[in-house]
């Protein structure tokens, strides 16, 4: 494999794929994708739904595509008459029994059998509207899945996933013929740690997540790449929001990273970002209390204290912000002796064993890495010890400080816990899901976050905050920083470990540091 | 200079206006003896002549199944039909988990009675309805709830039959 190239013709576009690709995933290459419904790139191939039925020259019968491996010259017709009336005749034997319940289904608007049925199914079905179809109740499947075996298709995804990527085989296709439907163990439970995938990978409704059951359609939906927050490794995964409230997280397929699972921790971290008590203005202390007050003069009452200070400078930072923010509020300090530590949350490990490198990391801290590159360190306590006789002490969303200061306290967050209220500023953040930037995963890969859901009131990304602060401390070479690129080349041009990247480069996938040196696992 | 004015000299049949309203008196005389078109409204509402069209689109109705629940499954498709954005739905479940409106408002001063929410509507549930008597003495009353919607009498719309677009 890899060198040797195939030629061959799809729907009569040439394409070059290496040795031993699919069919399908050759097609796919010239434009053209083949109905599919037990083919997963994620999952090893079953080739027995019969859906993807293709035309190849020279081969007797219609051939599957995802079973089917490219060869030298083959010419291969996915819109023949012939393909189309195969697919047609499959399609027809699926909706047998399938209930015709799409207003109630919450897959509806993201089934595969929809779509492939509306692009070429029968217009009507030819069975009398007498046939009582299939029945059979729903099933409790685990903590968060539902079974609907009425609408199963049985392209058996979820049974390979639980055998042959989570190692954990505790569904198999019970019964024969029409009365097949997807069994568990009956001493098991569908509560592995990566279980939650099961739900993405069933092409219709008939495995549900009970966390979004009928909580919206999936048309109402606006999708945003984003990076999961819940530990170090980083997985891609689209926010799914509604009216500016996050309603579900899908793991987004990269390869390098997560492939295309998450895990149901990752899956269910988000009911944090719809928080509805945070700060909307920044806050300042005038005559012993916190006035609410705008950016300008908040911002120029943390100026005149951080010039004014003399000393020690100590910075506790959450390893949860973005690594623009990170690196801006360490440039705040140039110049004053400083110290900046971390404290990262500690939980189980839970790898999934079919896939090399991918687990939820025991560090429960998406930027633990971007922070360490950007020289803030773990040594926790000792910061909060030294930050008791510190002249300035910054505390950059960490919710449960411990932190007693002489000093000025400045406090940048989302949510104003009740020690911050000895502050002498607090400055409003966006959290995650509303803003742009970046987190540096365990493996040194720098990844991109995009802005889901308006910021509430006055609250701005922390890099426009801290780089802000910046240019009204130093009296502003560089200027203002307006969007995330901009913060993130400041960043690349001066951090040795960011250097020669760019933010447009980074694109959806993320890209390595140029110092990125593979944990071992 | 003083602007000469021509004053035309006319016969005196012609100035004279007694014959005109004769003219006009007789018509109207004459309409005492003509059928009666006029309908009296408040009191009466339809008539021989009259009635309002089957097809008629005004202020809705949720239809109910036999123990009195409203038929919507809060499929979501008629709020995303609806040109006019008047109709909010949030989805639920109800005791047995079906899936269940628990909030289905619709704004009647926001809707253009289009009738597209009763043509979209997969379980025949919401349809608009042959009425147009809708006056309130405020405006929040003009959003109607689940329990009003389900609560309506008039009868629903037929809306237009492309099979049949005459109405015959």
């Amino acid at each position: 494999m890899g060198d040797e190239l195939l030629n061959l013709t799809i729907d009569g576009v040439r394409v070059s794929v290496p040795k031993g690709t699919l069919v399908i995933e050759a097609a796919k290459q010239a434009g053209v994708l083949v109905p599919h419904y037990c083919y997963h790139p994620g999952l090893p191939v079953a080739g027995l739904c019969r859906m993807c039925l293709v035309e190849i020259e020279k081969a007797p019968k219609l051939q599957i595509a995802c079973a089917t491996q490219a060869a030298e010259g083959m010419v291969v017709r996915t819109q023949s008459p012939q393909a189309k009336s195969g697919r047609m005749g499959v399609l027809e034997l699926l909706l047998i029994n399938h209930p015709l319940d799409c207003p109630i289904c919450d897959q509806a608007g993201e089934c595969e059998l929809q779509d492939f049925t509306f692009q070429e199914g029968r217009p009507a079905t030819r069975y009398s509207p007498h046939y009582a179809k299939r029945f059979n109740p729903v099933e409790d499947f685990g903590p968060d899945v539902l079974y609907v075996p009425n609408r199963c298709i049985l392209c058996t995804r979820c049974v390979r996933f639980m055998e042959d990527v989570a190692k954990e085989p505790v569904l198999n296709v019970s019964e024969r013929g029409d009365r097949a439907y997807i069994g568990i163990h009956s001493e098991g439970r569908l509560d592995h740690p990566w279980a939650g995938n099961v739900v993405d990978l069933c092409p219709v409704g008939s495995l549900l997540s009970k966390d979004f059951l009928h909580k919206a359609r999936a048309w109402e939906l606006d999708k945003t790449a984003s990076i999961c927050t819940g530990c170090s490794q980083g997985c891609n995964v689209t926010l799914d929001t509604r009216e500016n409230v996050i309603v579900r997280v899908r793991p987004r397929s990269n390869l390098e990273v997560n492939r295309f699972f998450i895990c149901d921790h990752g899956r269910m971290n988000y009911r944090w970002m719809n928080r509805g008590d945070r700060i909307e203005a920044p806050l300042v202390r005038r005559g012993g209390e916190l006035h609410a007050t705008d950016w300008d003069e908040a911002l120029d009452f943390v100026a005149s204290r951080m010039r004014g200070a003399g000393g020690r400078a100590v910075a506790l930072v959450s390893p949860r912000v973005s690594t623009e923010a990170l690196f801006f509020a360490r440039e705040l300090f140039r110049g004053l002796e400083w110290s900046g530590a971390f404290q990262v949350v500690m939980g189980e490990e839970a790898p999934l064993a079919g896939v090399p490198n991918l687990a939820l990391r025991a560090e429960r801290a998406p930027n633990a890495s971007g922070a360490e590159l950007l020289g803030y360190s773990r040594e926790y306590a000792a910061a909060v010890a030294t930050a008791e006789t510190a002249a300035v002490v910054l505390v950059l969303d960490e919710p449960d400080i411990a932190v007693r200061t002489a000093g000025a306290l400045i406090y940048v967050g989302t949510v104003l816990p009740e020690r911050a209220r000895d502050a002498q500023a607090v400055l409003p953040i966006a959290n995650v899901a509303e803003e742009e930037g970046t987190y540096v995963n365990r493996d040194g890969r720098v990844q991109r976050y995009f802005q889901a859901k308006s910021a509430p009131g006055m609250a701005r990304p922390a890099w426009w905050v801290f780089s802000e602060l910046v240019t009204a401390l130093s009296g502003g070479p560089g200027g203002h920083v307006g969007t995330a690129a901009e913060a993130f080349d400041r960043l690349a041009a001066s951090v040795e470990a960011f250097r020669g990247l760019s933010y447009a480069q980074l694109g959806f996938g993320g890209a390595p540091t140029p110092v990125a040196t593979v944990v071992p696992a | 200079m003083a602007i000469g004015v021509k004053v035309m000299k006319r016969p005196g049949a012609e100035i004279s206006y007694l014959r005109a309203t004769l003219k006009g008196m007789a018509l109207t005389l004459s309409h005492l003896w003509r059928p009666k078109v006029t309908m009296q409204y408040p009191e009466e509402k339809s008539s021989k002549d009259w009635t309002l069209s089957p097809r008629w689109r005004g202020t809705h109705r949720m239809l109910t199944d036999e123990q009195g629940r409203a038929k919507c499954v809060a499929c979501g498709l008629c709020p995303q039909i609806c040109p006019a954005n008047c109709i909010k739905l949030v989805p639920g479940e109800d005791e047995q988990g079906n899936r269940y409106p628990l909030i289905y408002e619709i704004d009647e001063f926001r809707c253009v009675f289009c009738g597209y929410c009763q043509e979209v509507c997969p379980e025949e549930a919401i349809h608009v309805g042959v009425h147009y008597e809708n006056s309130e003495y405020s405006r929040d009353r003009f959003v109607y709830d689940l329990e009003r919607l389900c609560a309506q009498t008039h009868p629903v719309s037929t809306l237009w039959d492309p099979s049949d677009p005459k109405g015959e």
